[in-house]
């Protein structure tokens, strides 16, 4: 290729000359240069509808307006959308959107990122002419365990009709009857839980359909949000987080053509409970043994006096000091998951190589026979989010790789076994065999920053607490090698160890007490903001 | 004076065989024809100044130059689904003549080389559907249709499909919706029909009429075909009048042919006592002309588009003084509500908007500025779709309210003088 | 629970063939399905259709509720469909369907004891010989009020006699 000239041609847009690729539509032409269009059914990864008309714009040389989203940009084409006459028509579309509309806003969950209200602040008319009845239609409509519906909010954008038919190939929404009677919805009452569905919430423009699990639990205006790595399979795919100082709240795509598109799955939404304090180990459960030692970790931390990271740090050292105690590598075992970033395993290894000789690790990972399914669309069956990135490491620093099930043969002799526990249990099939192992090693440390109930009863395991991954924040790598980077977001629970400081105190450094990214505040009363259960 | 060129058989019942039909001529165009190249006929076609009978008057030869040159299937579609208010011509040529509409068609596919067609016919014309599809088997049987025919080489085969009763799929994206098995909703353009139409084939659609006509110009040739109508709308056409006229149909006249005429000779003028008030010239959806402008206008696309309305469909509604035109909008109002397909906001919302607005004038509950807010509905539905339905809701809308401004005001401003309702209760025309 | 006769499903296999693509074919079987079902399409019906033919079911009920002459109920032995668009409407329409409607009372399911619906509806394409009704598949031109009290009348004796 001899360059740019060839793929590139340039066009005006509102005066302003930009080059854009071949087969480039107006409306991105619009996004590209950074000028504001109204529209409501244009969505970049869904087909062309051309039916909200709110994108209209004048081309130079064509007598007749055309809608953005439905025009090709051509070499030199000059395209503008501030003439007195779009601004009217702009003005009157989103009347005629509102028309019918119920501006029911104070009840509605979409209220603060509700399209209807941005674009009428940016572009409406302020006068409206509306004086007729509105017609009415089905409010409040169950679409199954995750979505309600109302359907006089909507604008009949059909986003959300197009994602089921060309995305999630899943046909269950539809647009029935015609004219003003037009409404959203399936069949007969049949239900819209696909492995896709929540999308249809994010891309549904007003507060038609919305997700029973976020609705009501926030006004969206106080929350913030963070950009994240979805860490539910191996794709990765790139989400936003919903947060405040109450915790997170919400997990939603966030585009990125390399990798997930527009979309992810609704398993991975689920992300978010995961980081806040109900699910979460928050402190210290030493085993007998830790617990009567000269290092003794108290196991009732409700008292204010005991922080989470000093008997964090206690325990540790107490690992530390046992570990230095063996003198046969072999009886030590590392058992780690995928779900660590890149950071977080050189890390750990490498204070274990160092110290102790550790070469070799047991890798944790129930998909064997699904590691390769893909649902053509981005659910994979290896449920790590860095299986790629725990074997580049081990592979780099010379750790052999053994399979966990050979702990069946192993477990009896080793004196301490190190586990990297699971974030999400429901991807680990064979915890309960996993257990029994631990049963028959001498002592087990599980660093996890998930709670599993199941370890209480077992007299030799310590259980010590990790912040999330979105507290450790690091690399991971997803299937096809995509090297993402998670940064670092607010603690909802302040004081647990990051991972660099178990390292360091494992390497017999030592460490500031307070944590270093503790900037959450402590939950105060919000009268605006409703108790979470 | 009709003048009968389409029409000149439609008096004879056993034309609408096929024996019949080959009596007075049949198929001896399509014979004719075949012997041509198909771009010759293209050619002729386009010569001939042929516009589409259908409502947008757009030239067929022209609107057949567009097909790519590629090797997708191209197909041609007759659009029988006739649905505008006012129009029953295509009724009665199917009825009456079925193999011309046929014989004109395999021209047609003939000159833009498509194996397949579809005749779309609207649902609720059940007896037409059987009287085509017996032509149609009858072509089959006689080597008309199918493979090689008339050993020319040529094959074309021809299929019905029935509506199911939606207005909207007469414009012929949302016809090509329909055949498709979806909701006849329009598609959007580009790309257009010629280049991606049924199933993102080439696709031409042409009305009955037009169709029908393709036979006339390849037996009259071309000159033959302009020695009726004007230099810009060459060609005979049928006018479906209804209405308050003493005797409505349709009529066959030349383009260009006085409105006034139609009305007061072939039609018979109006009911004993009654004056003219204002006549829709071109469907429901063309702007209507006050009695003056009626009276001075003929029948033909430019003429009428000097006027601000248009030809469409040729079908004339005779609107006379009994009749509250508020009262008119009204119904017609609630024709393209009823029919929107719902697809593009401005039509989907403006056409509702539009009703409940001359409900209120119409009962007496509305002020001036209700008026006003009527017309600027209107307006601002005008050019803003995918298709001509919000546009077709909105010139009626205008030209009734500008034309018969006092009429509106006075149901705005007194306690609605509903003189009109009262006189409009009429006995049954052929009680 | 609806079930699709053996012979519709014939018919269904045939239509589906029949077009470049296979929905083509909902239309016409929804039409078939229709008569199968005392003249209405009930979900039952746009299941077993949906099934049978391998579609979604969604994609049949957006056909189902577009057009006007599927019908979402049933409408008795005789469907008459009264046009009231202009040309009618000037020509008395909507007084024929008022006469209609008090002639033969319809119950509150929209159906008369004689098994008759009555229903207004736009332009039927027969403006030049109005006002007009449509019964079931037939058109009736040119009437006056006496002359569709009797077609009707006669439609429901021929119905007794049969």
């Amino acid at each position: 290729m001899s360059g740019k000239n060839e793929d590139l041609i340039s066009c005006s847009v509102n005066g302003k000359t930009i080059s854009v690729p071949k087969n480039t539509s107006a409306i991105k032409a619009f996004k590209i240069a950074e000028q504001d269009i109204a529209h409501y059914c244009y969505h970049p990864g869904l087909s062309v509808a051309g039916c909200c008309r709110l994108c209209m714009i004048e081309i130079e040389g064509n007598p007749r307006t055309q809608i953005a989203c439905n025009t090709m940009v051509t070499e030199g084409m000059k395209i503008n959308n501030q003439s007195k006459q779009i601004k009217e028509d702009v003005q009157w579309g989103l009347d005629f959107h509102l028309l019918n509309h119920p501006l029911d806003c104070p009840i509605c969950d979409q209220a603060g990122e509700c399209g209807l209200q941005d674009q009428y602040m940016k572009f409406g008319q302020y006068k409206p002419d509306m004086n007729q009845k509105k017609v009415k239609k089905a409010k409040v409509v169950s679409l199954g365990e995750k979505i309600v519906l109302d359907s006089e909010r909507c604008i009949l954008c059909s986003r959300c009709v197009r994602f089921t038919d060309e995305v999630s190939k899943t046909h269950e929404l539809g647009i029935f009857n015609r004219g003003d009677k037009s409404e959203v919805g399936t069949f007969n009452g049949k239900e819209l839980n696909n492995d896709y569905a929540l999308n249809t919430v994010d891309i549904c423009p007003v507060g038609a359909l919305t997700s029973k699990d976020f609705r009501f639990k926030q006004r969206v205006w106080y929350l913030k949000k963070a950009e994240a790595i979805c860490t539910g399979c191996s794709t990765g795919c790139s989400i936003y987080l919903d947060y405040n100082e109450e915790g997170f709240f919400r997990v939603r795509p966030k585009p990125n053509e390399d990798n997930n598109s527009y979309w992810m799955c609704d398993e991975g939404r689920d992300l978010y409970q995961h980081l806040n304090k109900e699910k979460r180990l928050v402190k210290v459960y030493p085993s007998k043994k830790v617990s009567t030692s000269n290092f003794a970790v108290s196991s009732s931390s409700s008292s204010s006096s005991s922080s989470s990271s000093s008997s964090s740090k206690k325990a540790i050292k107490y690992l530390k000091s046992e570990l230095e105690n063996i003198k046969d590598s072999t009886k030590i075992g590392v058992l780690v998951t995928g779900q660590y970033s890149v950071e977080d395993y050189k890390e750990f290894f490498s204070v274990l190589k160092e110290k102790n000789s550790i070469n070799q690790i047991y890798h944790w990972f129930d998909q064997k026979n699904s590691k390769n399914d893909f649902d053509d669309l981005l659910i994979r069956g290896d449920k790590n989010p860095n299986t790629k990135g725990l074997l580049e490491v081990a592979k780099d620093m010379s750790l052999k790789v053994i399979d966990s099930s050979e702990l069946k043969n192993t477990a009896s002799n080793l004196e301490i076994l190190i586990v990297l526990g699971p974030e999400y249990k429901k991807f680990f099939s064979t915890i309960d065999e996993k257990l029994e192992y631990f049963k028959q090693a001498l002592q087990v440390f599980y660093f996890s920053s998930v709670k599993l109930d199941s370890l209480d009863s077992i007299s030799n395991v310590t259980q010590i607490p990790l912040q999330s991954l979105v507290e450790r924040g690091g690399t991971y790598i997803n299937y096809k090698g995509l090297k993402q980077k998670l940064s670092i977001l607010p603690q909802v629970i302040p004081k647990i160890l990051s991972f660099s400081q178990i390292a360091k105190v494992l390497n017999g450094e030592k460490i500031q007490l307070e944590p270093l990214f503790l900037k959450t505040q402590p939950v105060k009363d919000n009268q605006f903001s409703f108790q979470k259960n | 004076m009709e003048v009968k060129i389409l029409t000149q058989h439609y008096d004879k019942p056993e034309y609408k065989s096929l024996d019949g039909y080959k009596k007075y001529d049949g198929y001896n165009q399509l014979k004719k024809a075949l012997t041509l190249k198909p771009d010759e006929i293209t050619e002729m076609v386009k010569q001939a100044g042929l516009r589409g009978r259908g409502g947008a008057g757009f030239p067929a030869g022209v609107k057949w130059s567009f097909l790519p040159k590629n090797n997708k299937t191209r197909y041609l579609i007759c659009n029988a689904d006739e649905g505008e208010p006012g129009t029953f011509k295509d009724r009665e040529m199917m009825d009456k003549a079925p193999h011309q509409l046929i014989e004109g068609m395999i021209i047609s596919a003939f000159a833009i080389g498509s194996p397949k067609s579809y005749i779309y016919i609207r649902g609720e014309y059940f007896e037409s559907k059987k009287i085509v599809e017996q032509a149609i088997k009858e072509a089959y049987e006689n080597n008309l249709l199918g493979d090689n025919i008339l050993k020319s080489g040529f094959s074309h085969h021809m299929d019905i499909y029935s509506g199911a009763g939606a207005y909207i799929c007469g414009e012929e994206t949302g016809l090509i919706s329909s055949l498709e098995g979806k909701k006849g909703q329009p598609k959007l353009k580009p790309p257009f029909p010629a280049v991606e139409g049924y199933l993102a084939n080439p696709t031409i659609v042409n009305n009955v009429e037009t169709l029908a006509s393709v036979t006339v110009i390849i037996r009259d040739g071309v000159d033959g075909y302009r020695k009726h109508g004007t230099e810009k709308s060459p060609g005979t056409k049928l006018f479906s009048v209804s209405g308050n006229v003493v005797k409505p149909g349709n009529y066959e006249v030349p383009l260009g042919y006085p409105l006034k005429d139609i009305i007061f000779n072939l039609c018979g003028g109006l009911k004993e006592g009654r004056k003219l008030k204002a006549v829709i010239p071109g469907g429901s959806s063309a702007p209507v002309l006050n009695a003056e402008e009626a009276m001075s206008v003929n029948m033909d696309y430019e003429d009428l588009a000097s006027k601000g309305s248009m030809l469409g469909s040729g079908a004339i509604i005779v609107i006379d003084d009994s009749n509250s035109m508020v009262e008119l909008l009204k119904v017609l109002m609630n024709f393209y509500h009823h029919e929107s397909c719902g697809q593009c906001t401005p039509c989907r919302e403006g056409t509702g908007w539009l009703l409940k607005l001359s409900n209120s004038i119409l009962s007496g509950s509305a002020n001036l500025n209700d008026v006003a807010l009527l017309e600027k509905v209107a307006s601002h539905m005008k050019g803003k779709t995918i298709c001509a339905l919000s546009d077709a809701a909105a010139f009626p809308v205008l030209s009734f309210v500008s034309k018969f401004k006092e009429e509106f005001t006075s149901y705005a401003t007194s306690n609605v003088a509903l003189k009109f309702q009262a006189t409009n209760v009429q006995s049954y025309k052929r009680g | 629970m609806f079930t699709i006769s053996e012979k519709t499903k014939k018919f269904i296999t045939k239509e589906v063939s029949r077009y470049e693509t296979k929905r083509s074919a909902i239309i016409p079987c929804l039409f078939e399905l229709q008569k199968d079902n005392q003249g209405w399409i009930s979900n039952d019906c746009i299941e077993s259709l949906s099934q049978f033919m391998d579609i979604p079911s969604k994609d049949i009920n957006e056909v189902f509720h577009f057009y006007t002459m599927f019908n979402k109920k049933s409408v008795g032995d005789f469907h008459i469909q009264v046009c009231c668009n202009i040309s009618c409407h000037m020509n008395g329409g909507l007084d024929l369907f008022k006469v209609l409607s008090d002639e033969f009372k319809i119950e509150k399911n929209g159906v008369s004891k004689d098994s008759l619906a009555i229903s207004k509806v736009e332009c039927l394409g027969s403006c030049g010989t109005a006002p007009m009704m449509q019964v079931n598949e037939k058109y009736y031109e040119n009437l006056t009020k006496d002359k569709a009290i009797q077609v009707i009348k006669d439609l429901i004796a021929s119905k007794k006699t049969n």
